[in-house]
């Protein structure tokens, strides 16, 4: 473990400009190495041999519904319209049966909802997390709770902790990239780095929320164009500011925080050109892009994260082809957000709209991991924040904590597996119940990192993405 | 943390299973002590092997470490029970926490911890406890080892609290040392430390006016400077740069890191806090009127209990008490007793961190494991914050629903408002319109969820109403604490009373209190486990020879205010000056600011520590002599060229061979790049974006009037100093976030430099940078003809010196080669000099030589 001072220390030694000179004509991720091991986004050795390489997580703001997608609940079916009492979880109400039917699929005959036909072809890739809980049935706790652990105190997010705990393999590129984050319940405190270094925090990409529902094309990094020059007449103006920089690293002596200036600077003029072409999805073949339903108008859907309402019209499935990429470029975490699950009134239409909005890109997303012998090595997670009372609401249903679903594939986890269960309506995690703080735990551990070990000095405690909690689910790893 | 501890609550979970029963033996309320031959047998088929196979492990005599202070091979033993009390209640399996945790699926409770029993062994050990747990063993428990407890005798004799005296000056080579040279100059030389030359007067004036005042001197002062023959010359600069208004700017923004302030709530729904800059504005003049600084203190903690008959000083008082209401808040908490609990962990963490440079709030659920800080303690203090109304305002709106009153300052305090606006009587009748209109909404509107917006709508017309006084005046408001009320009849107070009422408690959910009262230790911090008695309001024992005296009547603020405001406090006077040296030179004497505990580090230099506090208190705890003082000894004008030998020995300059340079913070960043560039308004804006947009969230959508906070936070176009943008939780200005500004959530007493390409975008794409850059060019091209004299001028104003002949030449080879592109590019002649002289400036703006001050 490093200490705050120790790492910041480091941060920039030997980060040093010859070293960038000889990169600047590799392939960065091959040549990541070169940039020395105190590069703080260097790769890290794992503390054991790792399952999992990198991560996509797809995260649902709003919580969508367990009963509805997938955990089935043929009792509910059966029992539709009848009160339940109250008790702890329970605020009465009656029961409402899900709308939608259910079928097994795949050799592993997983029930998944109607809702789902073309993920559902990919059954036996999915684990599904049907034990899941957490501690609160409010938005902005369990929102954050699911990004960093716990919503008492500013810490850092799950992205930013494996990226400090990995580095990254793309030099050129942030290390933890998320696209259109909800602007709510804690917005920046979901992707930031709290007390580690700023260098973890996510980079956004788009915001999701009200009127952010842009597609890929106008999503950009901030600062990442200059609005008055062209490349080349910023290479020369970059060249003089270099010569100037060597001018005073001889002036001063070794400085290493000017060597560390030096590279960041061409870092930042290489980001400039990379990123926008990792971010054109015109490179993309017509088969890729209708692979992920951009060319079918059913790979839209995606107000974005932290919306109200439904999704409506967007770019869903350009996002995750988005993903795939920075993926494939070596992005250790990759976050989309999709808002607009919080249903709380007519379940049936707005989950059709939301459901039907991903469907198609995400099996599309798992086709195309596959085909690229990528799902093997990449975690991919599905789910929000919590899931939603078996009761109605009206014709919605509402918060629950207590028990909901969320799945894992790829990655090194178990494909075709159901692990957990509800109780015979969906109230609450019985069996394999697994807390956000044990899912946590797994997730680093797939990635080849204890929960226990990956800490950081702060405030006189050595801080942990799980506090003092969590265990690690060996049940579900493949 | 003991896995039988946490059973009790996931109890109402295990509550609803019920176990099956098969015989339903006679129910008891007491231990069977006489067991018969049928509990005997019992008890050696179905309970003793189990227990042998899944519990003697930890359990027992045998056990390598006793877990949880537990051990089952005694009767004594099983009987007693752990350390969070017995685990068997006889005839009550329900309440047995034996039970619970053999039923529990909690893997943080649950026990065995290798896996769940078969429900037929669980229903045997219910049998058992319903017979009375009848136990024929005989023989001692076994000792447990010692439980670790705080030895405070001992935890005094740590250095840190120890109080500091005064050391005598260690002799030196050179007659008129100073004392400050002299104690360096001694660990140099213990350390075969060469010290580094005297930096040059161009570099030594711009440290110090970046240091002093956060902006660069201009170059007429650099000149100035170097042209003064007086051997005071830099005296004089110091003074001047002392009595400049600028210098609280900068100052106070150190203190403004520690004091986490923001002008919003954070955490899960970000309310304004429209008032948070009145704080801002009397920390920058606390610096500037060089404030004593345990008067500073007090005022803090409790201003309000100070009094004062001049009502701008009661005013100024009030909104010092600021500190204590900033911090960011859950204000969609469910509990009120959770929430009152976590805004006093919040002050005490704050309190403690600052002023002390202690982490008290650690002790919240446990005894502190590095220092000597029993819970008791910390529950002392939770008392007296807890008897404490915070006031931090903030209004009903979806998710948020724990609005607190808002101080009102003083009619006649002379201070200006937050907003130049009034509230025209036209105005306010469209508004009471508005929410007549949604009122009506409201009623006729049958759905919850539907009325929610409406709900928050009204809430902001309401606020925006209640800005205002009857003539339409904007009021003066401020964000503070006060003392909650004494309890009626004298008894012991603080019991909660329904919903409503006083802030920080009291709406949905358990309430918090109401009065000054003592408060209960809380169990693992949790506030439905209140230990049975109270602890009398007091302060940290380690630290205290006799109890805190509280003045009846009072929450005890102002008492614990005055003892860490005294010079018997160890503490107090070192954690400052620490601070200020620091600040001055990049790394403190004691290298963990924010710990002076047992996890920090012990200082590099511990006399001059205690030289340095003694000497501060003895002036009357002023901060400009503290400072001068300092930057008027050589080791502060040491040159930072590097020196390879001395860097062998001690790389991190922990001796202070050099003076180590550094990285502009932020704030500096931003403000030289405002001031070289000529567009620097110097003037202080009156309030704040935030206090002209007024209560509710930061990102409200369809907000009566006001301003708007979201594109104001990057507006290129403001050019006030850095230490004026709106500070929102959870998001900050670019400018800020990207160079290492602390998360205003979180305490900051060092920030981090860290170098990465976001910052590199930032200064070569940002608008901001590029109007800096233009407005720089557009300065040159009006003062100056020749492009030698340009270079020259800007070198001047960039870096305080001239060019060299060959920068000079590197820069017109460069002026050529951008002149060239331009042509190539196509770009209008008319067009090209400006440009050229942009890319120009804004190369020097990005250089190392701007950023960093030497």
């Amino acid at each position: 473990m490093l200490t705050r001072r120790q790492l910041l220390k480091t941060t920039s030694v030997g980060f040093g400009y010859l070293a960038f000179a000889a990169l600047a004509h590799e392939q960065a991720a091959g040549a990541a190495a070169e940039v020395g091991a105190n590069n703080p986004l260097a790769p890290k050795t794992s503390h054991f041999p790792a399952k999992a390489k990198r991560v996509l997580f797809l995260c649902m703001d709003g919580g969508p519904s367990h009963v509805d997608t997938f955990d089935y609940k043929p009792k509910l079916q059966a029992d539709d319209g009848k009160a339940v009492p109250r008790g702890p979880g329970r605020f009465g109400g009656r029961l409402l049966a899900s709308p939608f039917k259910f079928a097994q699929h795949g050799q592993s005959g997983l029930y998944i909802s109607e809702l789902f036909p073309e993920l559902a072809r990919h059954a036996d890739e999915l684990c599904l997390l049907n034990g899941m809980y957490c501690d609160l049935p409010n938005h902005p706790q369990a929102f954050i709770q699911m990004h960093c652990g716990i919503f008492q105190f500013p810490r850092p997010s799950m992205g930013a902790w494996i990226v400090y705990g990995l580095g990254t393999e793309n030099q050129n590129l942030p290390g933890f990239i998320t696209i259109s984050p909800s602007g709510g319940n804690g917005g920046p405190v979901n992707y930031g780095s709290a007390f580690l270094p700023a260098v973890y925090q996510g980079t956004r990409i788009g915001r999701g929320g009200f009127g952010g529902g842009i597609g890929a094309a106008g999503q950009q990094v901030a600062n990442l164009r200059n609005p008055k020059q062209t490349a080349q007449q910023q290479r020369i103006e970059l060249d003089f500011l270099q010569s100037l920089n060597h001018n005073a690293l001889a002036e001063g002596g070794d400085n290493p925080g000017i060597e560390g200036l030096i590279s960041s600077y061409e870092l930042a003029f290489r980001m400039q050109a990379e990123m926008p072409k990792l971010m054109d999805l015109s490179k993309e073949t017509t088969a890729t892009q209708r692979l992920y339903g951009i060319d079918s108008g059913r790979g839209g859907g995606g107000l974005g994260g932290g919306g109200f309402g439904p999704a409506r019209g967007g770019a869903f499935g350009q996002q995750l082809l988005l993903a795939r990429r920075f993926l494939e470029a070596g992005v250790r975490f990759v976050e989309v957000t999709l808002g607009g699950w919080d249903h709380h009134r007519a379940l049936k239409d707005s989950l059709t709209t939301s459901c039907a909005a991903i469907d198609k890109p995400i099996a599309g997303l798992l086709t195309d991991l596959q085909q690229r012998g990528l799902l093997k090595d990449t975690l991919v997670i599905w789910g929000g924040e919590f899931g939603r009372t078996p009761t109605g609401q009206g014709d919605g249903r509402d918060h629950n904590s207590r028990g909901y679903t969320m799945w894992m594939a790829g990655g090194g986890v178990k494909g075709g597996l159901r692990y957990g269960r509800t109780d015979d309506y969906g109230f609450e995690a019985v069996d394999g119940r697994m807390h956000v703080h044990d899912w946590h735990a797994t997730i680093l551990h797939l990635l080849g990192l204890d929960h226990t070990k990956l800490t950081y000095r702060h405030a006189g405690r050595d801080m942990r993405l799980t506090d003092v909690k969590g265990h690690v689910v060996t049940d579900i790893i493949a | 943390m003991t896995r039988l501890v946490l059973v009790a609550a996931t109890s109402a979970i295990v509550w609803m299973g019920t176990s099956s029963l098969r015989a339903q033996p006679p129910r008891v309320s007491t231990f069977i002590e006489q067991p018969t031959q049928e509990h005997i047998a019992f008890f050696e088929k179905k309970i003793r092997p189990v227990l042998i196979e899944h519990c003697y492990q930890c359990h027992s005599a045998e056990a390598d470490k006793i877990k949880g202070g537990l051990v089952l091979d005694t009767r004594e033993g099983i009987r007693r029970g752990g350390d969070s009390g017995p685990i068997i209640q006889p005839g009550n399996p329900e309440r047995s926490k034996l039970i619970l945790s053999l039923r529990s699926k909690n893997p943080d409770t649950a026990m065995p911890p290798k896996g769940k029993l078969p429900d037929p062994i669980i229903a045997d050990f219910e049998t058992w406890v319903k017979m009375g747990a009848p136990d024929p063993r005989d023989g001692k428990a076994a000792k447990l080892p010692p439980k670790y407890e705080i030895d405070l005798v001992k935890g005094r004799e740590f250095w840190a609290f120890q109080p500091p005296v005064r050391p005598p000056v260690p002799p030196t080579a050179k007659a008129g040392t100073h004392p400050i040279d002299a104690f360096l100059i001694t660990e140099l030389d213990k350390h075969g430390l060469t010290r580094a030359p005297q930096a040059d007067k161009r570099t030594l004036i711009r440290r110090v006016y970046l240091d002093l005042i956060g902006l660069p001197p201009s170059p007429e002062a650099v000149e100035a400077f170097v042209a003064d023959p007086d051997p005071n010359a830099f005296a004089k600069v110091v003074d001047q740069l002392l009595n400049s208004p600028h210098f609280g700017e900068r100052w106070g923004r150190h203190w403004l890191d520690l004091a986490r302030y923001a002008e919003s709530s954070g955490k899960t729904v970000n309310m304004n806090y429209p008032h948070a800059w009145r704080y801002r504005d009397y920390v920058i003049n606390a610096f500037n009127t060089d404030k004593p600084y345990d008067q500073f203190i007090k005022e803090q903690l409790a201003g309000d209990l100070m009094g004062g008959s001049d009502p701008k000083v009661r005013a100024e008082r009030m909104i010092a008490t600021g500190f204590l209401a900033l911090g960011a808040k859950t204000l969609n908490e469910q509990n009120g007793l959770q929430f009152e609990l976590d805004i006093a962990d919040e002050q005490i963490d704050v309190t403690f961190q600052a002023f002390l440079g202690l982490t008290a709030a650690c002790a919240r659920c446990h005894d502190h494991k590095f220092d000597p800080i029993p819970q008791k303690d910390y529950y002392a203090l939770a008392g007296i914050f807890r008897s404490t109304e915070t006031c931090y305002g903030t209004i009903r709106f979806i998710q948020s629903n724990r609005p607190s009153p808002i101080l009102t300052l003083p009619k006649d305090c002379g201070l200006p408002p937050g907003t130049p606006e009034k509230l025209t009587p036209e105005e306010r009748a469209r508004i009471e319109k508005q929410i007549e209109d949604l009122n009506k909404q409201i009623a006729e509107q049958t759905d919850f969820i539907r009325t929610l917006f409406p709900r928050g709508q009204v809430s902001l017309l309401r606020a925006r109403l209640e800005a205002f006084d009857a003539e339409g005046n904007p009021k003066l408001l401020a964000m503070g604490v006060r003392d909650k009320p004494t309890p009626k009849g004298g008894g012991v107070g603080g019991l909660p009373r329904g919903p409503g009422g006083l802030g920080g408690g009291g709406f949905g959910g358990r309430a918090g209190t109401f009065t000054i009262a003592d408060s209960p230790i809380y169990e693992r911090g949790e506030p439905d486990k209140p230990s049975a008695t109270r602890v009398p309001r007091g302060t940290l024992q380690v630290l205290t020879k006799a109890p805190l005296k509280i003045t009846p009547g009072q929450s005890g603020r102002l008492d614990l205010a005055n003892w860490i405001a005294s010079k018997d406090n160890p503490l107090t006077a070192r954690v400052m000056v620490n601070r200020v040296w620091l600040h001055l030179f990049g790394r403190g004497l004691v290298p963990t600011p924010d710990n002076f505990g047992a996890a920090g580090q012990p200082p590099s230099h511990p006399e001059l520590l205690d030289y340095l506090a003694v000497q501060f208190m003895d002036n009357g705890w002023s901060v400009k002599q503290l400072i001068k003082s300092i930057v008027l000894t050589d080791a502060y004008q040491l040159d930072s060229k590097n020196h390879k030998p001395n860097y062998d020995i001690d790389p991190d300059n922990v001796y202070v061979w050099r003076m180590a340079p550094r990285r502009l913070d932020a704030e500096a960043l931003r403000d030289c790049m405002l001031a070289v560039s000529g567009q620097l308004n110097p003037q202080p804006p009156v309030g704040s974006v935030v206090a002209r947009a007024g209560e509710g969230p930061v990102n409200a959508f369809g907000r009566p009037g006001g301003a708007n906070i979201t594109q104001a936070i990057n507006d290129p176009r403001n050019v006030h100093r850095s230490v004026y943008l709106p500070i929102i939780r959870d998001n900050l200005p670019e400018a800020l976030a990207l160079f290492d500004a602390p998360d205003p959530s979180l305490i900051a007493a060092d920030r981090p430099t860290t170098t990465v390409p976001a910052q590199g975008l930032f200064l070569l794409n940002n608008p901001f940078v590029i109007r800096a850059a233009e407005a720089a060019a557009e300065k040159l091209l009006k003062t100056t003809t020749t492009d030698t004299e340009r270079i020259r001028q800007a070198y001047l104003a960039f870096y305080g010196r001239p060019p060299n002949q060959k920068e000079l030449q590197n820069a017109q080879k460069f002026l050529k080669a951008y002149q060239e592109q331009l042509a190539k590019d196509r770009v209008p002649v008319v067009r090209r000099e400006r440009e050229t002289w942009s890319a120009f400036t804004q190369a020097l703006f990005a250089s190392a030589e701007f950023q960093y001050r030497k």
